[in-house]
């Protein structure tokens, strides 16, 4: 589903973000990736959403070859691949079902099938009741769903989660990690980033440890250690 | 198709959500083309005004009484012969006595006198000229040897007697008053597509969150660009509507008064007849000085 092979990427004020990075992530896996600030993580989904373009090695997302691909194909490439941020990235002037429709409208979906799909989407993620409502008129944990749905409602292969918990309390954090699993358990690969210990250790899934731009650790029922394996 | 939908309708959003910015931005295309417009429409009346004065500029030749129907005929070969000749009509001594009587019929002393010395008037030509910039190519004609011995010699060619340099005046005026159209109109068109820049630029500037997630979930370039040009072009849009009222209500509440000093008439016929050819050209140019500004402003401050 994910492939990185010897992905290296420097960005034009020479500084090191990846190097040599060999990644290889299954479909339906629930991968989580912890490091530090500047490890590396977020030029990792970067790479992915062609926000960057890698400067060496050779990077394949759902059978995409990113050496392939035009510009003109990056909005193709972000539509097949659903993300979510940790400041939530809602539009804040659209109602919560105009910015779920949002990420149809822009791929040319017909009207038709937005009213059918986004009040599903809502459902999954247990915003029906919230349609109408405007994204400042609700809490962070119902953004962050509201930006799940969006995420997921072009049903994407795979989901990268980068920080979706760090605004978040504690019980809001817990209800969008199982929110994922619940999305992980439909098939869709998972891919999160985050700082939270807690979360990680509960989780007892895949864990991929970045440090200066290198995997340092990479284990299937893996724990939240710093650099250093400790 | 859908997606172009979708883009207008963002657009037309976008303006709506910018009001102040919009109307501001119309307002100043409002003016630029309302400038150009009645920049159009003075042009169009004094050319107009021009031509029906130029039309009544006559050289007059004097002929000699002796003169025969050859050497007549020589004289008019002669002048036609310079290019610039749209028309010549021969006055007869007796014509000419009875245009001077019709002209002074209520000065029973003129007449009077007239008709004491006989008919002195002279025959001549009265030539209409093509392009009265080139009146010296028939005045040099009566100087010709060969024709200069067959003229009057105490009534010289003349240009329609005194109104020549009333005429010339009328027409600098007018020639000063259609270049300042055009100095303002090229002045209020910079000015317009500076302000629209400014605007599209502050919008784009506004809105950088939101573009930065149409992006992200892979909005194309043309979706997230085509707003600020529907928003831009709305501008223009309304500004040829409002414009084209505007001017249409100016033409015609002062064109009575002032077809007294020029030749409005041809004009107002002209927006009578042809209202949507008038309404489409501002709007080619309204909906053009629109959409150059935002792709100025685009291609300047939205790096996608």
């Amino acid at each position: 589903m994910i492939l990185f092979d010897r992905v290296t990427k420097v960005y034009p004020n020479q500084q090191v973000a990846l190097s040599g990075l060999n990644l290889h992530i299954q479909p339906k896996e629930f991968v989580t990736i912890v490091g530090s600030s500047g490890a590396g993580k977020s030029t990792l989904i970067k790479l992915m959403t062609r926000e960057e373009s890698h400067t060496s090695g050779k990077i394949i997302v759902g059978g995409l070859d990113y050496d392939t691909i035009t510009p003109r194909d990056v909005p193709l490439v972000r539509r097949r691949i659903g993300v979510v941020f940790q400041d939530f990235k809602l539009l804040p002037n659209r109602r919560v079902g105009e910015n779920v429709a949002f990420a149809l409208e822009v791929s040319g979906a017909r009207g038709r099938e937005i009213k059918r799909a986004v009040p599903k989407m809502l459902q999954l993620v247990g915003l029906s009741s919230k349609e109408q409502a405007f994204p400042n008129e609700l809490s962070g944990g119902e953004r962050q769903r509201v930006a799940i749905a969006r995420a997921l409602i072009r049903q994407p292969k795979i989901l990268i989660a980068d920080e979706p918990t760090g605004n978040l309390d504690p019980k809001n954090a817990w209800e969008i990690i199982e929110l994922l699993l619940k999305i992980n358990r439909f098939g869709t690969t998972v891919l999160l980033t985050t700082h939270n210990k807690e979360i990680v250790n509960a989780l007892k899934r895949r864990v991929i440890t970045i440090n200066r731009g290198r995997i340092i650790k990479d284990e299937e029922q893996g724990r939240y250690t710093l650099e250093g394996g400790k | 198709m859908i997606q172009l939908w979708r883009v207008i309708q963002q657009g037309a959003r976008n303006f709506m959500r910018n009001a102040w910015l919009s109307t501001a931005a119309t307002a100043v295309m409002t003016v630029t083309l309302c400038i150009i417009i009645i920049s159009f429409i003075s042009n169009s009346a004094l050319t107009s005004t021009i031509k029906g004065v130029t039309d009544k500029i006559d050289v007059s030749i004097y002929l000699k009484d002796t003169i025969t129907t050859e050497q007549r005929d020589l004289i008019r070969h002669r002048l036609e012969a310079t290019g610039n000749v749209r028309g010549i009509d021969y006055i007869s001594k007796d014509e000419a006595i009875a245009r001077f009587k019709e002209k002074n019929k209520n000065d029973p002393l003129q007449i009077q006198a007239i008709e004491e010395t006989g008919n002195t008037l002279p025959a001549s030509y009265s030539v209409k000229l093509k392009d009265r910039n080139k009146l010296d190519s028939v005045l040099k004609t009566t100087t010709e040897p060969a024709i200069r011995p067959l003229l009057d010699d105490k009534n010289p060619a003349s240009i329609t007697g005194t109104r020549k340099d009333a005429i010339n005046n009328i027409i600098k005026g007018s020639n000063f008053v259609i270049k300042l159209g055009l100095i303002a109109s090229i002045i209020f068109v910079t000015i317009s597509t500076l302000i629209i820049f400014n605007t599209i630029r502050m919008a784009i500037f506004t809105r950088r969150d939101e573009i930065e997630i149409m992006k992200l979930v892979g909005a194309t370039k043309w979706f997230i660009r085509g707003p600020f040009i529907i928003e831009a072009t709305l501008y223009g849009i309304i500004a040829a509507i409002v414009a084209t009222a505007l001017s249409y209500t100016l033409l015609l509440g002062t064109g009575p008064r002032l077809s007294s000093y020029i030749d409005v008439e041809s004009t107002i016929s002209f927006f009578r007849s042809y209202p949507a050819l008038i309404i489409l050209g501002e709007l080619v140019v309204g909906i053009f000085i629109g959409a150059f500004s935002s792709l100025l402003a685009m291609s300047r401050y939205l790096k996608l």
